[in-house]
This record gives structure tokens, C-alpha cells and sequence, in this order.
């Protein structure tokens, strides 16, 4: 085990004891730090049964481009030891119908909605910012620089730090919006992605994407995904996901971070904020339990409550000397 | 509403060793679900499988608060189910899905029911539903051999019109494939409609015979499901009027002039 360098200072936790739940991510304040990932949660409207949408963080929308978009031939979708792949490439109904169909409802259930958006090409990427410009009822942007599951764009704007750098610096020109960045883990430097986002004008980084694997089929000999490849997701990546989210904070302290990887727990929820993140995304688990969101945001809420510490004392923890938290029922 | 059920284990009927039946108490479940349509069932604690898995829902009894499902024993989910001590509490996301159709039938016709294997899982509550609506159902249900037939059983007096078996070796039944014993019988036998589940071979050469026959037909359909309610998009069907279908919401019942079997 390598020694650890000297404890970075981490974003200094504003709270407000009226709101012990709330996070400050820059310019982007959320009622609480349990988000939806894209991908795993719709256009949110299809948890309404499950979830009181206006109870959560926020949620992330499928990736939006600018036309309706397919995806590709199946199998898109295949279970792996505690968890899955996927190669569904980005099919969503596109941002004007997203614009005219699920927004105004979103709004109307008072949720808080992050527009995850992708392209194949910069001036995609720009045109679907362009078109959500003036859209009533968006917290923040997302930008997909990661999807593993597409052939052109996606995640290569996430592998190489100068092609990262130049899409951010245009949309950060094309919105003043909350930029939210979502980092590939298959980057070759997660950390220098992570930095040419920051300083390219992104508000908050989301890490981790799905991890490009792949599974064959042993009789057959076969990709058991149609795509070949897909993005590896649950609780199989979580520990690989908290060592990138630890690294990133380290070595970028002050930049606000949102952790995602096989969260599912509270117990995952207290470990990626101990590793730097600010808030977390949960994604596979809402497959396995639709109302997983909101059961953690009132779980978290109790544990919150019992320890009388705002959430905002939780984060980073793993990065100083682990100062012991109050136990429940303690007044701290 | 959809919703995610505590259901536990009641009963198993086993019908050989690899195909049994598992009753759940769900009361709400059981006065909500309708004929073909699914739930997600989730056996809490478990890592392997880590995703829910769909089952169609065989039957149910408003009275007694109960759904059933049958069950081939096929990978670790249904080793599990077929292990699981009764009074274990699983979870049950449902009703899910759309339901087979009954429209444009009246009282008197006479309808088909073609199954292969564990494809007869959703049609014990067809049945009660036509036999209600006073439609006639004969029931045509085919497998490699005897041992895969056992689910015949479960189908004994609740079909309100005549049953064929087949096996493909003969061991049971006429010998062949369902599928041509069902073309020989359908031609002249006046059917108003064909409803349908099994292997994706048993499909294809239904969609042809139905085509053929312009027969109004039904089919459920299977595809890896990751959710079951239309967020993962994994269970895309290849279809003829947009690129996919969304098997989970906008399926599993679909008609087969709507796929597009070629892309299959």
C-alpha cells in the first residue's frame, strides 16, 4: 500500500440546519445528494408508481441528441456476476419530444431534472444545448463523454483529455446552465480527463460510466451482445468506481463530485461520500428496485437525524484523519 | 396500479424435475392481473441472479389471494425458485405489461391455443377469461418428449374445448412439431383467432401459417428483460412499422404482422 498524500481541502461543506439533506455541487444546490443515473431511470415519468420524483436529489435523463435515436439490434442487455452489460446505444425519443412530452409533466411533479445530452459530433453536442437553452424547469446539463455502447462520439470525447477539453470549452460557450461532465472510467487517465473538464469550464464531474466489457457465450462462441462490447454496471464495479472517485478527489479538491457504481445501500451511498463525492447517482439498482431512490433518500435522511450531522460533514471523510462521526441518538 | 409486492411462497406443484409450478399469496396481484400479462420477481438477498427475472402470470384466484406461475428450471433464478422453502418472501413487480385480447370475439367462436414447452405458462387464466366469455378454445401443446409434456397436466379440465399433444420424438402424443399438427387441424376448423407462446423457431413458422391462413393472431413474446417496465430498453423486438418494439410495455402480446421476423 502506497502512502497517501497529505489530505487535500475538500469543498467546505455550506449547511444549513433547517436543510441537513442539502448539497451544494458549484453553482448547482440539491435538496439532497441521491440522484437518478442516466439511462437507468427513464424520463423519470415511468417511476411515478414507485417514486415520488420531487423527493429526490434529481434525476438524470436518458441521453438526449438532437433526432430520435434507435440504438442498436438486440440483445442489448446480458446479466453478469452481481451485475449486467449493456450496449442499448443511446436510443431516446430525441430533445423535442423529450422538450414537448416529459418535461412539462416533470415539472408539474416538481422534480428536479438534469438533461443528460450526447452527440456524435461537437457541433451535436452544441445543437442539443442550443435547444434546451431556454427550457423551463432544467437544473443542469450533463454532458455524456462516456457512452461505450455508440460508434462515433460518445466515449471519445471521454478517452483523451484534449478532445474532452475542446467539446467542454464549446458547450460551457453554449449554456449558462450547471455543467455537469460524466467521466468514462476507460479513459487512460482518469485524472487528466477529470482535470481538462474542470479547466474547461465544467461545474461538476459525474464518475464513473459503465466499464467496457464483454461476455461470450461458450457454446456458441459468441458475443453474447449484438453490439460485441458493452458497459459493465452494479454492484460488481463499486470498488473500482470508490478508487476512482478517491483519486479524482484527491487530486482535484474543491471540484464537486458526483459518485456512481453499483450503489444500491445506504451503506454505498456514506462510502462514496467518504471518498469525495458530493452526491451520488444510483443506476442498475433502480432495475432491480424501482422505489430504490427514494427509500435511500429516507434513509439517509433518519441516519442524517439520529447522528444530528448535516450530510454535507460526510463527504470526504476518507481523506482526513477519520474523525470518528457521533453515533446515533448522540446529540454530536 | 404497478407495484412492488411482498409475495410469499405458498405452494409448488412439481410436474417433473425440471418444470414445476410456484403459488404466491399477493392479493392484490391476484385481483389486478390480467391474461398474459407478467410480473418481475426478485428473491430478496440474492446476488446471483442480481437481476429480477419475468415470468408470465399462469393464474390466479381473487378468492384465495393467490398467483401462480410455472417454471422450467433452466439457470441459477429458477434453481432457486424451485429450492426456495414455502413461507420464503419474494417480491413481485406487477402487473406488468399489456394482456392478450379478447376483441372482436363472441360468444360461440371457436379459438386456438398453440403453446411449446414452458410456453404454455400464460394460458391457464386465458382460459378461464375465453371459457367466461363463452369461447371455445381447443389447446395444442407440443415438446421435444413425454418428460418436457409434463405441464399437460396442469391444463387438465381447464380447457373448454379439446386438447393435442405432440411430442418431436413421438414419445407422446402425435410425433412431430406442434406447429404442422396445428396447420393440418386450423384449415377448415374455422378459427377466430390464435394465441401463442413458445421457442422463436415455433414463432416463425406460426406467424407463416397464421399469415396464410388470415388468421387474427396473438403472440407473447420473449426478450431478455433487464427492468420490465420500459426503462432499460433491453428487450427491443425488431419491428415492421419503426425500428424496435418495446417488448416489456409495449408487449409481450404482440401481433405478428408486427415484428420483423426477418431481423429476428
Amino acid at each position: 500500500m502506497t502512502d497517501l498524500p497529505q489530505s487535500p481541502s475538500l469543498p467546505v461543506p455550506q449547511s444549513d440546519s433547517s436543510e441537513p439533506l442539502r448539497v451544494q455541487l458549484g453553482p448547482l444546490s440539491l435538496k439532497n445528494p441521491i440522484v437518478t443515473a442516466s439511462g437507468t431511470f427513464g424520463y423519470g415519468l415511468e417511476f411515478t408508481d414507485f417514486v415520488d420524483l420531487s423527493r429526490l436529489g434529481a434525476l438524470c435523463t436518458k441521453g438526449l441528441s438532437l433526432h430520435p435515436h434507435a440504438g442498436n439490434a438486440p440483445p442489448r442487455i446480458c446479466e453478469t456476476p452481481a451485475g449486467m452489460l449493456n450496449a442499448i446505444g443511446l436510443q431516446n425519443v430525441g430533445v423535442e419530444v423529450f422538450l414537448r412530452e416529459k418535461l412539462p409533466r416533470l415539472k408539474e411533479l416538481n422534480a428536479t431534472v438534469i438533461a443528460n445530452v450526447w452527440g456524435d459530433t461537437e457541433e451535436d453536442f452544441v445543437a442539443v444545448v442550443g435547444a434546451l437553452e431556454e427550457a423551463d424547469g432544467l437544473a443542469a446539463l450533463e454532458l455524456n463523454i462516456s457512452c461505450p455502447n455508440v460508434e462515433k462520439g460518445g466515449m471519445l470525447f471521454g478517452n483523451s483529455p484534449q478532445a474532452t477539453a475542446s467539446l467542454v470549452s464549446r458547450v460551457r460557450k453554449a449554456t449558462r446552465r450547471p455543467l455537469v461532465v460524466k467521466l468514462s472510467p476507460n479513459a487512460p487517465d482518469l485524472v487528466q480527463s477529470a482535470r481538462a473538464a474542470r479547466d474547461s469550464g465544467a461545474d461538476v464531474l459525474s464518475l464513473v460510466n459503465t466499464f467496457v466489457g464483454m461476455a461470450i457465450d461458450p457454446e456458441t462462441a459468441r458475443p453474447r451482445l449484438s453490439f460485441g462490447t458493452g458497459g459493465l454496471s452494479g454492484p460488481a464495479i463499486r470498488p473500482l468506481a470508490v478508487r476512482m472517485v478517491f483519486e479524482v478527489a484527491r487530486a482535484l479538491p474543491g471540484v464537486p463530485l458526483m459518485g456512481i457504481g453499483g450503489i444500491s445501500e445506504l451503506s454505498d451511498v456514506l462510502e462514496f461520500l467518504a471518498a469525495g463525492a458530493t452526491a451520488v447517482q444510483v443506476g442498475t439498482a433502480n432495475f432491480k428496485e424501482p422505489g430504490v431512490s427514494g427509500r435511500l433518500v429516507e434513509e439517509l435522511t433518519a441516519y442524517c437525524r439520529e447522528r444530528s450531522v448535516p450530510v454535507a460533514s460526510l463527504v470526504g471523510r476518507a481523506h482526513g484523519r477519520g474523525v470518528p462521526l457521533p453515533q446515533a441518538g448522540g446529540r454530536g | 396500479m404497478r407495484s412492488d409486492h411482498r409475495a410469499p411462497l405458498v405452494r409448488r406443484r412439481i410436474f417433473s424435475p425440471l418444470l414445476f409450478s410456484v403459488t404466491f399469496h399477493c392479493p392484490e396481484l391476484a385481483r389486478s392481473i390480467a391474461p398474459g400479462q407478467f410480473v418481475m420477481l426478485d428473491l430478496p438477498g440474492r446476488i446471483r441472479p442480481y437481476l429480477r427475472r419475468a415470468y408470465s402470470v399462469a393464474d390466479a384466484d381473487p378468492g384465495r389471494g393467490e398467483v401462480e406461475l410455472l417454471v422450467r428450471a433452466i439457470g441459477p433464478g429458477t434453481a432457486a425458485l424451485g429450492e426456495l422453502p414455502i413461507g420464503s418472501e419474494t417480491r413481485l413487480l406487477g402487473p406488468l405489461g399489456n394482456r392478450f385480447s379478447l376483441e372482436a370475439l363472441a360468444a360461440g367462436d371457436r379459438v386456438a391455443v398453440v403453446a411449446g414447452g414452458i410456453g404454455a405458462a400464460p394460458f391457464p387464466l386465458l382460459f378461464k377469461a375465453l371459457e367466461r366469455a363463452g369461447i371455445a378454445a381447443d389447446f395444442y401443446l407440443g415438446a421435444r418428449n413425454a418428460a418436457d409434456l409434463a405441464l399437460a397436466a396442469r391444463f387438465e379440465g381447464i380447457v373448454p374445448g379439446k386438447t393435442v399433444l405432440a411430442t418431436e420424438d413421438g414419445s407422446l402424443g402425435e410425433r412431430g412439431f406442434i406447429t404442422d399438427v396445428f396447420s393440418r387441424a386450423a384449415s377448415g376448423a374455422g378459427y377466430a383467432r390464435l394465441y401463442a407462446c413458445g421457442p422463436m423457431p415455433m414463432f416463425v413458422a406460426l406467424a407463416r401459417a397464421a399469415s396464410s391462413l388470415a388468421l387474427s393472431s396473438e403472440f407473447s413474446t420473449e426478450a431478455a428483460m433487464g427492468c420490465g417496465f420500459g426503462v432499460c430498453l433491453g428487450c427491443v423486438i425488431p419491428a415492421v412499422e419503426k425500428p424496435f418494439i418495446v417488448s416489456c410495455t409495449e408487449g409481450p402480446i404482440l401481433q405478428p404482422e408486427k415484428i420483423a421476423w426477418e431481423k429476428l
